[in-house]
């Protein structure tokens, strides 16, 4: 300001002559770090919490923008009538977004969490309805909470069935680690003392209502092995000290969490892991940073680090590291993989078995059973409730015993509504709307059903088309098959029967043939085993290959069991990264 | 900053309720409409003359005084499809001719029994143009009413924060329905 503008010019020309100099090796250095995180979903939020906790300086890559917590709620608190379209989606916000638009958590209120068909296309090769949350804290913001853990009877299952390759870990491995990810993002839940869903670290459950008592009743009184229990969630039912030291209160019960909770009501990377890291002042959060590939050095043997584009500006920048978390969310995983090709791994990073991509599964949420119940006439509920009981897998469970393998899990609910007459018009028809009269319990259910990861269920790189930031558009090819169509039918029998037996009535059945992906599970392609020939990550969800590149997120899914994988993401984050870093301190990584 | 005066504009038509934050800088115009003007200023009056007559002010305000006849423009214009914004149009276009055929005057000087009386004519039209009219505009009303912030705020009570679920209460006395 005070200076002459020669002297500047002076200035800069020194700073170019300094730069062209010490360019490569001061940009090296600028952009090193003990550890890079290649996404802030569910599981990249614990990886950064975990990696900074231990003291590594890590960098956060995240390909959204950046979502802090409840400043960039825009629609945290706002009452219903704030929407314009009462929460409607506009014919323009449907047309142009054929895909999105089927999802249950995208309204008008929640639009601008979702990524929109045209920000990242990608290709169907058969059906498939990708459904992405592009930004810090990724989806999340907006799941749903559901928090189940697995068993044994769901890791033996690829084994025991003969199908995928046997899980290199079980459930004792992993017993200490939900414990852990359990206590710190709280979850709400009742000890039921299942082996088919073992107890966790557990808030207070979230109550019952009547009608789902009374089912619950009915179905233990029929069946051994069949047991309605209140669904595991992510919802702060107690404070403890924890949550209070990460800024997290009491959920409010409000069931609009899909718009960000100020409360922090629930668990979210935003609200617990993102600002828990960046506490330690050992975290560098990069937003709008879509990774390229890995790099690999052949001489070293080792990922070096990544390339960024920067979705603002467009350009590339290499950071480096010792380690790497790729948590990008399942096919993003497998992309970025993919992608990252040199002459040691001509076919994506580690891939020397070929298995990549392959293997891909899902879960089968395409049927409901639905019905109404004409009993507990004299009770009702007060209140919202942000979870539902549950009913864990009780097909297949000791042994192979019906015509499809595995089995599925189901979500169940009951409730009361209000109905006014809406006949007339004027005076009358006011006075109508405005003295509902309370109608009868409806009941509903939705089924979970493992499908089975097969190789001929894929994803790869389209070998043309290209995204807006230059990096090859990811081919999908994933379908249902003959097992999933045996378990939907098997579902809605077993349920019309257990519906039956409570004396519900109006039973109606629903498979709506959803496309794959709608359910939000998509898993594999990057699958744990123990052999490096049929899989590409360890029991430490350690590439084989590539000893310093873990993948920790959906991807890393061997079999899918019937559970909401989150909680198992997590669990498998924090395990991993203790890992990495005792690896790191004893120089194996 | 175009996008943020929309936003301004955007806020001030439901109340100055929303807020500015940062992340509104994200915001594009595709996620962000000014409001369009959908019917003129005459079918808009007599939309609003229509509403009140479904759901008059008594003790407490109608529907016109609750703007739903906004609400139902904004509705029709950015949810609806063509088709279904012709029959709205055109239903409304034709209310002044059939009020006159039935009363000998534009809809809106017609008294209540009149308006009232031509209006449950339409919803049982054998004309399905008439009866999808109607069952459009007296469906968006309740939707309008029933979920406008006085409604809400003073006669449902809706709670925001209920900060509880209780599952088995007593029914109220007064709302229970007979069983079937």
């Amino acid at each position: 300001m005070g200076q002459p503008a020669v002297d500047c010019k002076l200035k800069i020309e020194y700073r170019k002559l300094i730069q062209m100099s010490y360019l490569n090796i001061h940009a090296q250095a600028l952009n090193t770090y003990d550890a890079i995180v290649i996404g802030s979903g569910i599981s990249g939020g614990w990886a950064a919490k975990e990696l900074t906790g231990k003291g590594l300086r890590t960098l956060v890559l995240e390909r959204g923008r950046d979502v802090r917590h409840i400043t960039d709620y825009p629609t945290g608190n706002s009452q219903p009538w704030e929407f314009e379209h009462r929460n409607q989606l506009t014919k323009e916000v449907r047309d142009a977004n054929p895909i999105i638009s089927k999802c249950y958590a995208f309204y008008e209120g929640t639009e601008h969490f979702f990524v929109k068909d045209a920000e990242h296309p990608y290709v169907q090769e058969k059906p498939f309805d990708w459904i992405r949350g592009y930004q810090v804290g990724g989806k999340s913001l907006m799941w749903a909470r559901q928090t189940q853990r697995w068993s044994d009877f769901d890791f033996d299952g690829p084994a025991r069935d003969g199908f995928a390759v046997d899980w290199p870990i079980r459930y004792a491995d992993l017993a200490p680690w939900y414990s852990y990810v359990e206590r710190f993002a709280g979850i709400s839940g009742n000890k039921d003392g299942l082996a088919t869903l073992p107890d966790g670290e557990f808030l207070p459950p979230h109550e019952w209502n009547c009608v789902e008592k009374h089912f619950q009743q009915k179905v233990a009184g029929r069946y051994k092995d069949r047991h309605v229990i209140m669904g595991r969630a992510a919802h702060i039912t107690q404070p403890q000290p924890i949550h209070y030291q990460q800024g997290r209160a009491q959920c409010q019960h409000r069931t609009i969490c899909e718009r960000g909770c100020p409360f922090g009501g629930y668990f979210s990377s935003n609200s617990s892991t993102i600002p828990w890291a960046a506490k330690t002042g050992k975290m560098t959060l990069r937003p709008n940073s879509v990774v390229h590939s890995i790099i690999y050095d052949e001489k070293k043997s080792r990922a070096t680090g990544v390339r960024v584009v920067d979705t603002q500006t467009k350009q590339m920048t290499e950071y480096y590291a010792r380690i790497i978390f790729l948590n990008a969310a399942a096919l993003n995983s497998n992309l970025v993989l993919l992608n990252s090709t040199s002459n040691r791994f001509p076919n994506g990073l580690g891939n020397d078995s070929g298995v990549l991509g392959k293997y891909a599964a899902f879960h089968n949420y395409r049927a409901g059973v639905s019905g109404e119940y004409d009993g507990n006439m004299d009770s009702t509920t007060d209140g919202r409730r942000p979870n539902s009981p549950y009913i864990p897998r009780f097909r297949n469970v000791q042994k192979q015993e019906m015509g499809f393998l595995r089995g599925y899990a189901a979500g169940f609910s009951a409730g009361r509504g209000s109905r006014a007459d809406q006949s007339g018009i004027g005076a009358d028809l006011k006075a109508n709307l405005l003295n509902p009269k309370l109608g009868g319990w409806y009941v509903g259910s939705h089924m979970m059903g493992e499908t089975i990861p097969k190789e001929t269920n894929y994803v790869a790189l389209d070998s043309s088309l290209k995204d807006p930031f230059g990096i090859p558009q990811l081919k999908i090819s994933i379908v249902y098959d003959d097992n999933d169509e045996k378990m939907v039918k098997d579902y809605q029998e077993q349920m019309t029967e257990m519906f039956t037996e409570a004396g519900f009535k109006n039973i109606r059945l629903r498979d709506d043939h959803r496309n794959p992906g709608l359910d939000i599970h998509e898993m594999g392609g990057v699958r744990m085993g123990r052999d490096p020939k049929t899989s590409m990550l360890n029991k430490w969800n350690q590439l084989h290959a590539v000893k310093n590149v873990f993948l920790t997120d959906g991807a890393c899914m061997t079999s899918t069991s019937t559970q909401n994988p989150s909680l198992t993401y997590m669990a498998m984050t924090a395990r991993s990264v203790d890992y990495a870093v005792k690896a790191m301190k004893k120089g194996l990584v | 900053m175009e996008r943020r005066n929309a936003l301004k504009t955007l806020a001030g038509s439901v109340g100055g309720l929303i807020s500015l934050p940062a992340w509104a800088s994200g915001w594009t115009t595709e996620t962000v409409r000014s409001a369009r003007q959908f019917l003129s200023l005459s079918q808009a009056d007599l939309l609003a003359d229509m509403v009140e007559t479904i759901i008059p002010a008594t003790d407490t305000p109608g529907a016109k005084a609750l703007n739903v006849h906004q609400f139902i423009q904004k509705m029709v214009a950015d949810c609806y499809d063509k088709p279904a914004q012709e029959t709205f149009r055109k239903g409304l276009d034709s209310l002044d001719g059939l009020a006159r055929t039935a009363f000998n005057k534009p809809f809106a000087d017609g008294d209540v029994t009149q308006r009232t009386a031509l209006l449950t004519q339409l919803s049982q039209s054998t004309e399905p143009a008439q009866k999808d009219f109607y069952s459009m505009v007296k469906g968006l009303t309740i939707r309008g009413y029933m979920s406008s912030e006085y409604v809400m705020t003073n006669l449902t009570k809706y709670q925001f924060i209920p900060g509880h679920y209780y599952g088995c209460v007593p029914v109220p006395a007064k709302t229970v329905s007979q069983p079937k």
